[in-house]
């Protein structure tokens, strides 16, 4: 078991250079660079825009920028924002917990719902049933997140007032430190009555809006793995020995219909982190989505390569974990079969 | 019971549980949803509107804006006298001002003219230990013009700074209204020094503004409290939240379900059903600025004023304000919108006459068709919603005088790079004002301004004008110097450098509890003085 994490502790040893290459090349190609995107109708003399630019080191050859920011991560410095001045890291360990939070908790609605929805389809092959929840998994898979996020804001938060609009808690009525980053924890600390109850007003939309995807595509893999399972010989045979249907379905059958499952929610971690700046855009959810966006807009270098190298870690990191668990639940993938 | 009452009761009953903490606003807490966070909170070496606003409610100037207009009035300098060469200026500091505490931070001492001079040195002095902290790029007090204009500054006593000019300025005064301009403590600044934390002078500020920082959560939350020590007076709110919310459709919908009090920027779609909402006041106002088509003058034909005028008298702008603005635009005659006290009506404005224009550009010399280029921003600004849409309109107009326009845009940043440096024959561009002051919007089509990367796009330099707007800087006497710009904006019309299109409006949607709120014409959003039922 060591080995085999060791192993593929060792394979994301290249992938980490591929994506820093990747990601510092990538943004110098956009157009514009930092000094010209802090220039509006002023205009700027050629002698500050090269002072400028020697301050922020954009007058280097790339190869050497490049070197000195690998040298930097090395270190654990992932850089300065250039436009707040801030350390890259700090900045976003700060909004990193909002993004967690948010996906964690659409992530476990996703799995929560999805595959009973999924083994109910599978059991139910066919019927009125599956054929609902497979069309509900289909519209859900196929919703733009910014239309159903605005569509949930009018519905539950202008139109019946029975959620907030946006935030993670309400500004007027608490103010609290918030250590961990995490609102759910932080509010529960603080000890204001009604804070935590108010931390989960604010989560259920964007909770709801991020995991629908998720939740869809966890329903729909369950259901085919499960129907692919309960088809093989061991079941059959389970079912003859006259076990109940409770035991033959939710111990048989879907443990082993949830290896693909488990890969599919780790694979998943990207596009759910894609999603999440979307819907924390809609929500106005202070996660790492907007740091990165704002980087875009603001040719901020070291924030968004620092902010998608970060993000980049946590993908690999799971998908790592997925593995692991994967070998964990069968043997023959950890011996390499 | 119908349907939708039935749908309501379920979800109702499933939501009951969360539904414990109704949104009671206490009377005294005002929200505003600002658009973003700000890139720290010193003033000096911010560059966005968003950044100002932040940190406008700790700070003061000594010069300072009347809220809701560009009149100035004394801020931290009660008085101030200009000496008779016109290139001094002595500042009466006002007394007993005393700056806000931090948790860590306690002011032993009320505001002097030791903190006017840090403010100032800060951003010009490389010896200031302060220069190059939070990466030492001062773009307002560099896109002044402060390095040539201010010669030196220091203090006479603890209570009096004087200013010397390299060359007298009367629109210095408004250029030190502006938030880079902002007194902060040196005493303060000192003590982080000597901990060793001098980063955090921008991130945690101390001022003597009507409001006290309190907290920060990037993204998320700015809190104020409001300064009960104020020299203005203790405002009128006790707490003051900025609710960050990047997103203009969430604003809105936070602003209608009164989750924030105001809220900037609204999308131009969206004023129309704000105005029908019964719990919302529209504020609007027409905007200090200005979007308009340059002529590269050093480029044939348009080096002949005849060929400038014909191309004015081309293009249908009425069309261009119902189709582009909307709403939010007033057709603009001038370079500078009607609300400045130098404004000139009696200018005649260019009729739109095809005809004309063609006759104009024959007896020019300019016969057949001419190919030329039209240059667009390829982003939305304050001044120009939607500048392809205006340069496709315009394109069709051209061509029916015989003019063939080709559109040309570039990424933003290199559009702004090459218009700056004469590449274009024809361009879409504009400005915002700064500071209200006449000067700060005719120098952009001064000789200076043509200069490879400079201001003046059309590249337009006329001795006459120039002149002109020299001596405005150095007469202190308003008459003298409403004439002199009321001269300058007949030479520009006659000369028509840049065809002047139009002054976008400003919309700023305020929940109905709000008493007072004034919207500023430099866009700005303050919060002294405000009220809430």
């Amino acid at each position: 078991m060591i080995g085999f994490f060791l192993r593929r502790i060792v394979l994301t040893i290249p992938t980490f250079i591929a994506l820093t290459f990747l990601t510092f090349v990538a943004i110098r190609l956009v157009p514009g660079d930092p000094v010209e995107a802090r220039v509006g109708e002023h205009g700027i003399t050629p002698e500050r825009l090269a002072l400028l630019r020697h301050q922020l080191g954009l007058d280097q050859p790339v190869w050497k920028q490049f070197l000195d920011y690998g040298w930097g991560l090395l270190h654990g410095n992932f850089g300065t924002s250039l436009s707040t001045s801030g350390s890259v890291l700090t900045e976003f360990m700060t909004l990193f917990p909002a993004t967690v939070e948010l996906s964690l908790v659409a992530m476990a609605l996703a799995i929560l719902i999805g595959i009973p929805t999924g083994v109910i389809a599978a059991v139910k092959r066919g019927s009125w049933t599956d054929q609902i929840l497979m069309s509900l998994s289909v519209t859900g898979y196929s919703m733009p997140i910014f239309w159903w996020g605005l569509l949930l804001v009018m519905l539950f938060a202008e139109r019946l007032g029975w959620a907030p609009v946006g935030g993670r808690i309400d500004l007027i009525r608490f103010d609290y430190d918030t250590p961990t980053g995490f609102m759910l924890i932080d509010s529960l600390l603080s000890d204001e009555p009604g804070a935590f109850l108010d931390a989960v007003r604010h989560l259920v939309l964007p909770a709801i809006v991020l995991g629908t995807i998720p939740l869809a595509v966890v329903a729909r893999m369950t259901r085919s793995s499960m129907l692919e399972v309960l088809n093989e010989d061991y079941v059959r045979t389970a079912r003859a020995k006259g076990l109940s249907p409770f035991r033959v379905i939710g111990i048989h059958a879907l443990r082993n219909a949830l290896i693909p499952v488990t890969t599919v929610i780790g694979l998943m971690t990207g596009s759910l982190l894609a999603g999440a700046v979307l819907t924390e855009t809609i929500f106005s959810w202070p996660g790492v989505g907007h740091y990165l966006i704002d980087g875009i807009s603001r040719r901020d270098y070291p924030a968004l390569q620092g902010g998608i190298m970060l993000i980049s870690v946590v993908v690999i990191f799971v998908n790592l974990l997925v593995d692991v668990t994967y070998g964990a639940i069968n043997p023959r993938i950890r011996h390499g079969g | 019971m119908n349907a939708l009452t039935l749908f309501r009761a379920a979800v109702g009953l499933g939501l009951a549980a969360l539904l414990l903490g109704s949104t009671a606003a206490s009377a005294k807490t005002l929200v505003y949803c600002s658009e973003g966070s700000p890139e720290n909170f010193t003033p000096a070496i911010n560059t966005t509107g968003t950044s100002l606003d932040a940190a406008r409610p700790v700070f003061d100037q000594l010069v300072e804006f009347e809220r809701g207009s560009t009149n100035l009035k004394p801020g931290l300098a009660e008085s101030w006298t200009i000496g008779p060469d016109g290139k001094t200026i002595t500042f009466k500091l006002r007394q007993g001002v005393k700056f806000g505490a931090t948790k860590e931070f306690k002011p032993t001492r009320d505001f002097n003219a030791d903190d006017v001079l840090f403010s100032f040195q800060r951003q010009f002095d490389e010896k200031n230990p302060y220069f190059k902290v939070s990466g030492g790029k001062y773009d307002y007090y560099n896109d002044m013009d402060m390095p040539t204009i201010l010669k030196d500054i220091k203090k006479t006593d603890d209570h009096t700074i004087v200013m010397t000019l390299s060359q007298p300025n009367v629109a210095i005064l408004a250029n030190l209204a502006m938030d880079f301009a902002t007194i902060q403590s040196a005493e303060y600044a000192d003590y982080l020094m000597k901990k060793g934390k001098p980063e955090q002078f921008d991130q945690v500020p101390v001022g003597t503004g009507p409001f006290v920082f309190s907290a920060y959560q990037k993204d998320a939350v700015i809190r104020f409290k409001a300064n009960p020590d104020y020299w203005g007076g203790k405002p009128a709110i006790d707490d003051l939240v900025y609710a960050i919310t990047p997103d203009p459709t969430a604003r809105i919908s936070k602003l209608k379900t009164g989750e924030c009090q105001v809220s900037p920027l609204p999308r131009p779609a969206d004023i129309p059903e704000l105005q029908k909402d019964a719990n919302i006041n529209v504020l609007t106002q027409p905007g200090l600025n200005i979007g308009y088509l340059a002529f590269n003058a050093t480029k044939p034909p348009f080096d002949k004023k005849e060929v400038r005028q014909a191309l004015s008298m081309a293009i249908d702008r009425k069309a261009i304000l119902t189709q582009v603005y909307g709403q939010a635009g007033q057709m603009a005659k001038n370079l500078i919108p009607p609300t400045m006290w130098a404004y000139d009506d009696s200018v005649v404005d260019y009729t739109f006459d095809p005809e004309k224009a063609k006759a104009m550009l024959k007896s020019a010399g300019v016969s057949g068709s001419i190919d030329i280029d039209l240059w667009y921003m390829p982003v939305q600004r304050p001044y120009n919603p939607d500048a392809k849409r205006m340069a496709e309109m315009m394109q069709s107009d051209l061509a029916k005088v015989g003019v063939n326009a080709k559109l040309v845009t570039y990424e933003w940043g290199e559009y702004r790079k090459r218009i700056q440096n004469g590449e274009a024959t024809t361009a879409l561009f504009g400005w915002t004002g700064d500071n209200g002051d006449p000067d700060n919007f005719f120098f952009f089509l001064g000789c200076d301004g043509t200069k490879p990367a400079a201001s003046n796009i059309a590249k337009w330099c006329d001795k006459d004008f120039n002149d002109k707007l020299a001596q405005a800087r150095q007469v202190t006497e308003l008459d003298q110097r409403k004439k002199l710009y009321s001269d300058m904006q007949v030479i520009q019309h006659d000369q028509e450098p840049v065809l002047n299109i139009a002054h976008s409006l400003q919309y700023e949607p305020v929940r109905k509890e709000v008493i007072d709120f004034k919207m500023s014409p430099l866009g700005r959003n303050q919060f002294d003085g405000v009220s809430l039922k």
